[in-house]
């Protein structure tokens, strides 16, 4: 059997990465990722210029002195009255501060010419808060305020160490954002390939190409064959990305990192620094020495391939049932929820286990197949037991074997079913065929 | 000897009966029809014989041993509704099928060369499936089928699609193989092609055997009281008189004036009564016994099987 399983898979293999819109998007695809990352940067480098003209208009005669300019915000004080202030066509927008503002309690006015923004009322208000609470502290008459306020400031940081495991080092920014990351990626790589096998089938059963194949092999066999032969397109494929991403770590990263972090970093992985000493961001230092840990990434890459191999076995050979069943991708939409609906659940899951990995919740679903691959991939960059990750693949590859024997029995059945949409009842019913 | 014995076999989908305990024997080395109405069940017992689906009961002899999946390999079989993978050129396309059935990739490359050159198609070799007309595809079809050399080839309608030109070839190639020892299962509702290349047929009528016999022997035997009478005349006048004695009948235009009357006698009917009304009511030119086509059998068959 396994000979002509090997034909099959050789050939759904080929086709696909022969083709060039795989070529395209094997390359092009990290360069778009880094493009979108850029894109907000690059956006407000060039937005910059524009700077808004704001008349105030104090009744307190206290607020607006202090008012600092910002790069996008320039506030003038003016005596004209609201009407003959909105008249001015310099102003792009004229703030009324009520004179009961020192109260803490007042509301003032805006009169933009175009929208505000968030931004701009955000800024506005959290300046005259300052500014009122400055005022009313003056008022009780402290002899030297501005030092003790300076004295009084906190700015309180967390370094996160691990007393269970031999890596003290964890950045739970960086956990937080790396499991969000992994858990969507592994979402859109199952749902796009398991859906590429799925209308692969139907194309096969509707250009008619599967009555050939099938006098030749048996129907399991070429669904494995092609679920296999998609899988390996996928490895392919992420295997690529990710020794372009890593190359890119491993030469642009540094290039691009200041030399007082970097020293910041070398002396946190030497264990010779403590908080207090560093002159960057604690996150930032930890985060930017994780992912600098190669060792790290490829137990992380490894993992993640594991599960993304284990997720889309599993949930392609539901696919694969829902594709022999029906004629065209318009009668798939509904039967498709089966599998959609799960793997939307999973990355709920994710997202609620991301805030809290160890939680019953988080742990169960990392062990159930539907949602164990996203739920782990979320979990794993938190550092959770390797029992936990062991008993969840091998759990999910369990269910994999399973979800074979059941597509196939439906698969068997429905590639010769056309016409009639089937429902799930009947796909059951299928599977007691002999 | 008979390469392929199917024995009681029954198959039901959802409680609809498609096969009810069908047997037939294929001898080794002839052309045998599998004949029957649309939704008898044939594509269903061509899947069994296939090893596709599995009967409910019932067995399948290959080659003198129970069917085995191994045996596909020796089983050639050109589907009804059959496609190709579009994106794939011909000669890749070929090649996988050919894999498929257990050549190496050398064997199959020089074999299909040879192919492809006897049907005077080398140069479609590079070329995508999807720039091919339905008939160029299927005679790629047709060779990935017969590629390995089967024992047993099954073609389903295998001439649908085909010009006359290319039909006769495929015919011709049809009739070689089996010169060079195949055995072929042939189902077509193309009644003329049966009597043309088939030795033997079964006649599957809701899933059940109707028929099944030696075509030189059932067109016999359909033969009685099946006559043509040319006769000059009233042609209304003649079967209104005749029509009591008649199961069916047919008028056609013959030698000059005259015209040819086709006709099936009821069985209580006697042919010296025929003549002698025929005479009354037109002048009769000639009386003969009437070959009876499979056409006339299989509509015969099927109307009295439905009738039970």
């Amino acid at each position: 059997m396994n000979s002509k399983t090997a034909i099959i898979i050789r050939r759904e293999y080929l086709e696909r990465v022969s083709k060039k819109s795989f070529i395209i998007t094997t390359i092009l695809m990290p360069v778009f990722m880094l493009a979108l990352m850029a894109l907000p940067a690059l956006i407000a480098m060039f937005s910059e210029s524009e700077s808004r003209q704001i008349l105030v208009i104090d009744k307190t005669g206290v607020i607006a002195p202090k008012l600092e300019n910002t790069k996008t915000l320039t506030f003038s004080a003016t005596d004209l009255t609201v009407d003959s202030a909105r008249k001015v066509e310099t102003a792009d927008a004229v703030l009324v501060i009520p004179a009961n503002t020192l109260s803490g309690e007042a509301t003032m006015q805006m009169f933009s010419s175009g929208p505000s923004s968030m931004e701009v009322e955000s800024e506005i208000t959290n300046q005259v808060d300052n500014i009122v609470e400055q005022y009313k502290l003056k008022e009780y008459n402290i002899a030297d305020l501005d030092n003790i306020i300076k004295s009084i400031h906190s700015d309180v940081k967390i370094q996160s160490l691990r007393n269970d495991e031999e890596s003290s080092e964890s950045s739970t920014m960086l956990s937080y954002m790396l499991g969000l990351g992994l858990t969507f990626f592994l979402y859109m790589a199952l749902l796009l390939y398991g859906q590429m096998v799925m209308t692969s089938i139907i194309e096969e059963k509707n250009n008619r190409v599967l009555e050939i194949v099938v006098s030749s092999v048996r129907p399991t066999q070429l669904m494995l064959g092609k679920i296999v032969g998609i899988g390996l397109v996928a490895v392919t494929q992420i295997v690529i990305w990710g020794a372009l991403l890593a190359s890119m770590s491993a030469f642009v990263m540094p290039a691009l990192i200041p030399a007082d972090v970097t020293a910041d970093i070398a002396a946190l992985n030497a264990g010779t620094t403590s908080a207090e000493s560093l002159s960057t961001d604690i996150e930032i230092v930890q985060a930017l020495s994780v992912l600098g840990n190669v060792a790290y990434i490829i137990e992380l890459f490894a993992l993640l391939l594991a599960f993304l191999i284990g997720g889309f076995l599993f949930y392609a050979a539901i696919f694969a049932a829902i594709g022999s069943a029906v004629d065209n991708i318009q009668d798939a939409s509904q039967l498709q929820s089966v599998v959609v609906i799960p793997i939307i659940l999973g990355i709920i899951l994710a997202t609620t286990s991301i805030s809290d990995p160890s939680s019953q919740l988080a742990v169960w679903s990392s062990f159930i197949p539907f949602t164990s691959p996203m739920v782990m991939m979320a979990r794993i960059p938190f550092g959770i037991p390797a029992w936990e990750i062991a008993v969840s693949l091998v759990v999910l590859y369990a269910s994999f074997l399973g979800a074979v024997w059941v597509a196939a029995k439906i698969y068997r059945v429905g590639i010769f079913m056309y016409g009639k949409k089937p429902s799930v009842k009947d796909l059951v019913h299928w599977i007691n065929y002999k | 000897m008979d390469i392929l014995t199917v024995n009681n076999v029954s198959k039901n989908y959802s409680g609809h009966k498609a096969l009810d305990n069908v047997s037939l024997s294929v001898p080794q080395g002839k052309i045998y029809g599998l004949l029957g109405p649309n939704g008898a069940g044939k594509t269903t017992l061509i899947r069994i014989i296939n090893h596709i689906t599995a009967p409910d009961s019932g067995s399948v002899i290959f080659d003198g041993h129970p069917l085995t999946q191994d045996d596909v390999a020796n089983i050639g079989y050109l589907p009804e509704e059959r496609g190709l993978y579009k994106k794939m050129k011909v000669g890749d396309q070929a090649v996988f099928f050919a894999r498929l059935k257990g050549l190496s990739k050398a064997e199959a490359t020089k074999q299909l060369k040879t192919w492809f050159e006897r049907l005077e198609i080398s140069s479609w070799w590079n070329r995508r499936v999807e720039e091919l007309s339905k008939g160029m595809a299927q005679k790629v079809q047709f060779i990935v089928t017969v590629l390995h050399e089967p024992k047993l080839l099954i073609f389903d309608e295998p001439f649908s699609g085909f010009d006359p030109i290319n039909a006769n070839l495929l015919r011709d190639e049809i009739i070689r193989l089996k010169n060079n020892g195949a055995t072929v299962i042939f189902s077509t509702h193309n009644m003329s092609s049966v009597e043309e290349i088939c030795d033997n047929i079964t006649l599957i009528n809701k899933g059940r055997n109707i028929l099944t016999g030696n075509v030189e022997d059932l067109r016999r035997e359909f033969t009685r009281g099946r006559y043509s009478l040319v006769f000059s005349g009233n042609p209304d006048e003649l079967t209104s008189a005749l029509a009591p004695m008649l199961e069916t009948w047919s008028v056609e235009p013959a030698t000059y004036d005259r015209q040819q009357l086709n006709l099936l006698l009821k069985p209580d009917a006697s042919l010296r009564q025929l003549i002698s009304v025929a005479n009354e009511k037109t002048e009769l030119a000639a009386v003969n016994e009437a070959m009876a086509s499979m056409n006339d059998i299989f509509i015969e068959a099927v109307k009295s099987s439905d009738a039970q």
